[in-house]
């Protein structure tokens, strides 16, 4: 609103009253119906997924009780401001900062065309990558150590739905977080087209039997980019274990909604 | 008076030359037939012998040689009638004086050798006569070396392969082993199966040059059992060889 | 005012409907995650076990139990270990003595922390071990164990190699742990070369064969029953095999000529190089000792075949056919020889037990006046691409995988004699196993 001189706010006191009391009583009323909530449906720390190995999208603030789901986002968007995962579309998640370093691009890449992969049943550790002479850098490469397949950020934290009997989650986090990394270890980047530099996110369902043998693999949603989905889809088919689910869980078995933010 | 003359001259010179014809003629005819000399007395023999060597360890050969002359009938004590002359090869397991007699129309005529028989300097058990064979045979059967990975004969080698068939050839009783070896470098199994291929490649060229191939042993070493254990290039060519082991 | 009003209620409620439908939407056991969301390694603290009682005989029992601990989390591949000098002075001995808040945030900022107490009484020691997540305040426990044994050195040993297993199962993503894996190899310090096996971890090193003569590449068979190796018997090189159910040698056919390096499959036949036929090459028998099968017909030599751990269908060998020995592959019955290495001397191919990796000594520059050395590559049999693993450290060879595919075991000459050293299986953290004497042909055990 305009600049008002002193005296003129002096002078327009009375007529702000009304709204004043109003507008802070609302304020007031809807803050306490948040915090009510936020203590007695959802606890003081929220939902922890898992997400960031820290379980760090679950800060016990007031902002995280706001249910809001978490929507596909544009990966495109979300990669292209190269934040750390403060995903656009949701405000309310300050994610705290991992407290690992992000996993370097290994700069040793090239383009790799994905035709001499013989065998689709290509399993578990990403491959070297490819000079001419067929050799990997020294320090680069080998399976242990695994993640050079990953983003520099990419998108951050998923979280979801809580609810009756829904907190796998919330009490296994390292199961969560050991599929994670199963997955991201499995996921061989260089099977995707070279000519993509960026996609929209590939959503991967499937379940984990009391085994931990994941089936039921399926494509929820494409990212538009057939040689990305199949590249998610086999790598949860080279996997033959997750490791047992947890034996404090009772259920007999879980179900899984998995992303992949691809970049090159 | 001329006329006579002449004829004297000519019946005086056929005279002399009659007479001289006469003369060198009856003189030759005097020499012409010799007196008959009285019938010569047959001649005597004559006989040699010798022994070659004159001293010998027991049990080693010595050879008797021996000449006669105007002999028919000749013999050596001990053997029997010989031929007049001749060789023979004889063991005497004694010291030995060996007696020749040749007999003639002239008399008779006799040669003696003597042979020393040395009682051997290092008794003869059978065992003996093959630490002898395995002295001769290190002495003489060579290893057969390699060039670097491989198995292969060399030309080099040939001429030692050739002198260890010819010794096997001759000891015809002995049976051996061969030991493929490798150097040091290279992989322990890698250089086991190696040494067998060398092994096996010595054999074949024996059998090749006519050893009978149940003589013949072979095994690999590998780098195992390494000759010596410097690390330059003489001592690992002196460790890649097929190496020959005498068994009794 | 009612205006007004409404417009209250019209707000209140609208936020209202919008709190309930959320608290009341579906609730399947669903995870939701996905990639780049920091899959580094886990974060692991391993705090001291403490004693839970004040017998005497704990200190000893301790010391092993948290090196061991120790040493197998760190070992393990998996695990960003979490320096002891960052710890916070207060360790936990029980769940109830756990301060979060030290823990998960910095210095130590761990995610995993394992601890817990041991005790003897009477003769038996009792250890109680958890594993907590402490980034979960509100559901922490992953694992709680309680193990019981005779109070010796080495029962404590066992107990925290299985602890460790158990943490490296869980947050390994399913993949059993090493801890109590077994290594066999060769040993000349006693003066012949005999058969002899280890701990994976270089403890509890015992001679199994005294035969006085020369015993070479041993292979533990899949079920760990029975190894079987190579022996220079009188003058032939035969298979042999020790019987771990009696303990002894038990018989094994003797087939006369050179047979050497036996390698088992994974439903237990065995392939193994013989110069039966003239040259050595590859043959397959049952694990009985009959019915040989020929699967190479060249003049070799042929040698050190390994399979194929995860389909047993195929193997890969050295053979000299080319002059330098090279490897290659084959299906097992022979067919489809492919060549692997394209120059160099490469020997003594492993594979991996998913089926995806060989790796193998290798000496690329070869030839007099090359001075190159043996080192150890990994490669992509699919895809051919290779890693080397070792840099300018002397002699390598005989690399042998351990089960969970994450580790390589192998002979070393770069301490001067020839030792078996262990490394991830990219390379890094390469750790000396033996000491004494000079030992050789490391072969891992299957579980």
């Amino acid at each position: 609103m305009a600049a008002v001189t002193n005296y003129d706010v002096y002078s327009q006191t009375g007529q702000l009253r009304r709204p004043l009391v109003w507008s802070l009583g609302l304020h007031l009323g809807f803050a306490g119906f948040v915090i009510l909530y936020a203590v007695f449906v959802n606890g003081v720390r929220g939902t922890g997924w898992g997400g960031g190995g820290t379980g760090d999208a679950m800060g016990a603030t007031l902002v995280s009780a706001v249910p809001l789901p978490a929507s596909p986002t544009d990966a495109t968007n979300v990669v292209a401001t190269e934040s750390k995962g403060l995903a656009k579309s949701e405000p309310a998640v300050p994610p705290k900062e991992p407290d690992a370093i992000p996993i370097p691009d290994k700069d040793v890449k090239t383009k790799l065309k994905p035709a001499p992969v013989k065998t689709a049943t290509l399993r578990n550790k990403p491959q070297p990558e490819q000079p001419e002479t067929n050799q990997i850098p020294y320090g680069e490469g080998g399976p242990v150590s695994g993640p050079y397949t990953m983003n520099a950020g990419g998108a951050h934290g998923g979280f979801g739905f809580t609810g009756n009997g829904g907190d796998f989650g919330e009490r296994f986090a390292w199961y969560v977080q050991a599929v994670q990394r199963k997955v991201s270890e499995n996921w061989l980047k260089y099977q995707v087209d070279p000519r993509v530099s960026d996609a929209k996110r590939v959503y991967i369902t499937f379940d984990i039997a009391r085994d931990g043998h994941p089936s039921n693999v399926e494509i929820e949603q494409s990212s538009g980019v057939p040689s990305l989905d199949i590249s998610a889809t086999r790598a949860l088919q080279g996997i033959d274990t997750f490791g047992p689910l947890p034996a404090e869980y009772s259920g007999s078995k879980v179900s899984v909604e998995f992303w992949f933010d691809y970049k090159r | 008076m001329k006329h006579a003359t002449a004829g004297m001259k000519r019946w005086s010179s056929l005279t002399v030359a009659l007479g001289a014809i006469l003369f060198f003629g009856a003189c030759a005819k005097k020499v012409a037939p010799p007196a008959p000399t009285p019938p010569p007395s047959p001649t005597a023999p004559t006989a040699s012998l010798s022994a070659n060597p004159n001293t010998v360890d027991a049990g080693q050969p010595t050879t008797l040689t021996w000449q006669t002359t105007n002999a028919t009938d000749v013999s050596i004590d001990g053997i029997g009638p010989v031929d007049a002359s001749g060789t023979r090869q004889v063991t005497p397991t004694d010291s030995t004086t060996y007696h020749l007699i040749a007999k003639g129309a002239g008399g008779t005529q006799d040669a003696t050798a003597r042979v020393t028989v040395n009682a051997a300097a290092t008794p003869p058990p059978v065992t003996t006569s093959n630490a002898t064979e395995e002295e001769l045979f290190s002495q003489n059967v060579k290893d057969i070396f390699f060039d670097y990975d491989k198995y292969d004969v060399r030309a080099a080698d040939q001429g030692s392969l050739r002198a260890d068939a010819a010794f096997l050839q001759q000891h015809a009783n002995i049976h051996i082993t061969i030991e493929g070896h490798c150097d040091e470098r290279g992989s322990t199994e890698y250089n086991l199966a190696l040494g067998t291929s060398r092994a096996d490649a010595v054999k074949n060229a024996l059998i090749q040059a006519g050893i009978s191939g149940d003589r013949i042993k072979t095994v690999t070493m590998g780098k195992e059992k390494p000759f010596c254990t410097e690390s330059n290039e003489s001592c690992w060519q002196q460790n890649r060889r097929g190496h020959f082991v005498y068994e009794r | 005012m009612n205006n007004s009003a409404r417009r209250v209620l019209q707000r209140i409620s609208f936020v209202a409907l919008l709190c309930l439908l959320t608290a009341t939407a579906s609730a399947q056991d669903w995870i939701r995650t996905g990639t780049g969301l920091g899959v580094e390694r886990v974060r692991l603290a391993a705090a001291d076990f403490k004693p839970s009682n004040a017998d005497p005989g704990n200190t000893a029992l301790l010391k092993t139990f948290n090196d061991v601990l120790w040493n197998d989390l760190d070992n393990a591949g998996i695990f960003d270990i979490v320096s002891k000098s960052f710890y916070p002075l207060q360790e936990p001995g029980q769940p109830s003595e756990i301060i979060f808040s030290a823990w998960n945030s910095p210095p130590p900022n761990t995610s995993m922390l394992a601890f817990g107490n041991l005790a003897v009484a009477a003769g038996k020691v009792t250890v109680q071990g958890w594993l907590y997540d402490v980034k979960n305040e509100k559901s922490p426990q992953v694992l709680g164990k309680q193990y019981t044994d005779n109070a010796t050195d080495n029962a404590v040993r066992v107990i925290a190699h299985r602890f460790a297993d158990e943490i490296i199962f869980r947050l390994g993503g399913g993949v059993a742990g090493i801890a109590e894996s077994k290594i066999y190899f060769v040993s000349d310090r006693g003066g012949h070369k005999e058969i002899w096996m280890m701990d994976y971890d270089g403890a509890n090193q015992q001679q199994l064969t005294h035969l006085g003569s020369i015993s070479l590449s041993p292979r533990i068979s899949p079920d760990g029953s029975r190894l079987a190796f190579s022996s220079l018997v009188k003058n032939s090189w035969e298979i042999l095999m020790y019987s771990f159910d009696l303990n002894r040698l038990v018989s094994f056919p003797r087939f006369g000529g050179t047979n050497l390096s036996p390698s088992w499959s994974p439903d237990g036949k065995i392939a193994l190089s013989s110069a039966r036929n003239g040259y050595p090459n590859i043959f397959v028998l049952e694990g009985s000792g009959g019915n040989w099968r020929r699967l190479t017909n060249d003049q070799g030599p042929d040698i050190a075949p390994t399979w194929n751990r995860k389909t047993g269908s195929q193997i890969a060998y050295v053979s000299g056919r080319t002059g330098l020995p090279q490897i290659y592959t084959m299906e097992s019955d022979g067919t489809n020889v492919q060549r692997v290495t394209d120059q160099g001397y490469a020997v003594s191919p492993n594979w991996s037990p998913n089926g995806q990796f060989l790796t193998f000594s290798w000496m690329r520059k070869y030839g007099p006046g090359e001075p190159g050395s043996n080192d150890l590559y990994l490669m992509d049999i699919a895809s051919k691409q290779w890693v080397q693993l070792t840099h300018d450290a002397g002699r390598n060879d005989f690399p042998c995988w351990s089960p969970d595919g994450r580790h390589i075991v192998f002979q070393s000459h770069r301490s001067g004699t020839d030792q078996i050293w262990s490394m991830l299986a990219d390379g890094s953290n390469v750790k000396q196993l033996t000491f004494k004497g000079g030992n050789s042909q490391p072969n891992w055990s299957w579980k």
